[in-house]
């Protein structure tokens, strides 16, 4: 399936950028991300979960906790330039690809 | 058809390959239809306005797209129009005409489906380097970004 959330939508949040930099340093539970924030803990579960689905972290369950830890190779795909437009073309292509086959079902 | 989906850099040019499940004249209809591209270009998110669109070398596709609170106008100048095999057209920006870039389409037919490849033609390479230490280099988000990635070749490099 088509991937919908990538790493650029990550990083284009403030707070996210934030859960970010704080996982890069050592991997912490929910609760202890959420101590940090002025919103509620279950918009803090909202932006790790994005965070996960976009594999920039990973949740592991240990014992009742649920501990994120940063996987920050998936971060050098934003580097440069080129590689968004690389990103940015790869995924208009399978909106393209999408509208195609929608298109013609219509038609049958 | 996996193979037929790549990304490389030659020098000042930027090309893509990739196969679309249609038929050419297809693929051709929704590039250049404003009832079709209005369904999927520019970003997730935006709706787009096309003020007028005429498919020929010399004319352009006037449009703006609305999104992030405000309205971006955008003007693409069409260079060379072979239906339904080529399109090429410049990119007109805000910035100085050293960033504008030109993009060519080819659209061929590989049993029953389209190959589009799609070149991204900049002034230099140099200019790509740039564009590449700019984005680098925006503001404090991706500054904490960079750092982030600094921090993780150090770990790799160990």
């Amino acid at each position: 399936m088509t991937q919908t959330r990538d790493v650029f939508q990550a990083i284009a949040d403030p707070t996210r950028r934030q859960i970010i930099g704080m996982l890069a340093q050592k991997s912490l539970n929910v609760n202890t991300i959420a101590k940090e924030f002025d919103i509620t803990r279950q918009a803090v579960s909202l932006h790790v979960q994005f965070l996960s689905d976009c594999g920039l972290i990973e949740i592991k369950q240990q014992g009742r906790e649920r501990y994120c830890e940063a996987k920050l190779e998936r971060l050098n795909e934003v580097t440069d330039w080129v590689n968004q437009y690389r990103k940015y073309w790869d995924h208009k292509f399978n909106s393209l690809d999408t509208y195609l086959a929608k298109i013609q079902k219509k038609k049958k | 058809m996996e193979k037929h989906n790549t990304f490389r850099q030659e020098d000042n040019i930027l090309i893509h390959t990739r196969i679309l499940n249609a038929p050419r004249e297809l693929v051709w209809e929704v590039w250049t239809n404003p009832e079709h591209i209005k369904e999927w270009w520019g970003p997730d998110g935006f709706t787009l306005t096309t003020k007028s669109m005429t498919v020929k070398a010399g004319d352009v596709w006037d449009f703006v797209m609305h999104g992030m609170g405000r309205d971006w106008d955008n003007k693409i100048e069409y260079a060379e129009v072979k239906k339904p095999s080529l399109l090429s057209y410049k990119h007109t920006g805000e910035k100085s005409d050293d960033y504008n870039f030109t993009v060519t389409i080819l659209f061929e037919e590989v049993e029953g489906k389209t190959l589009l490849t799609m070149k991204s033609v900049f002034k230099s390479k140099a200019i790509i380097d740039e564009l590449n230490r700019q984005v680098n280099a925006i503001e404090g988000g991706k500054q904490t970004l960079n750092r982030l990635v600094d921090y993780v070749k150090t770990l790799v490099n160990q």
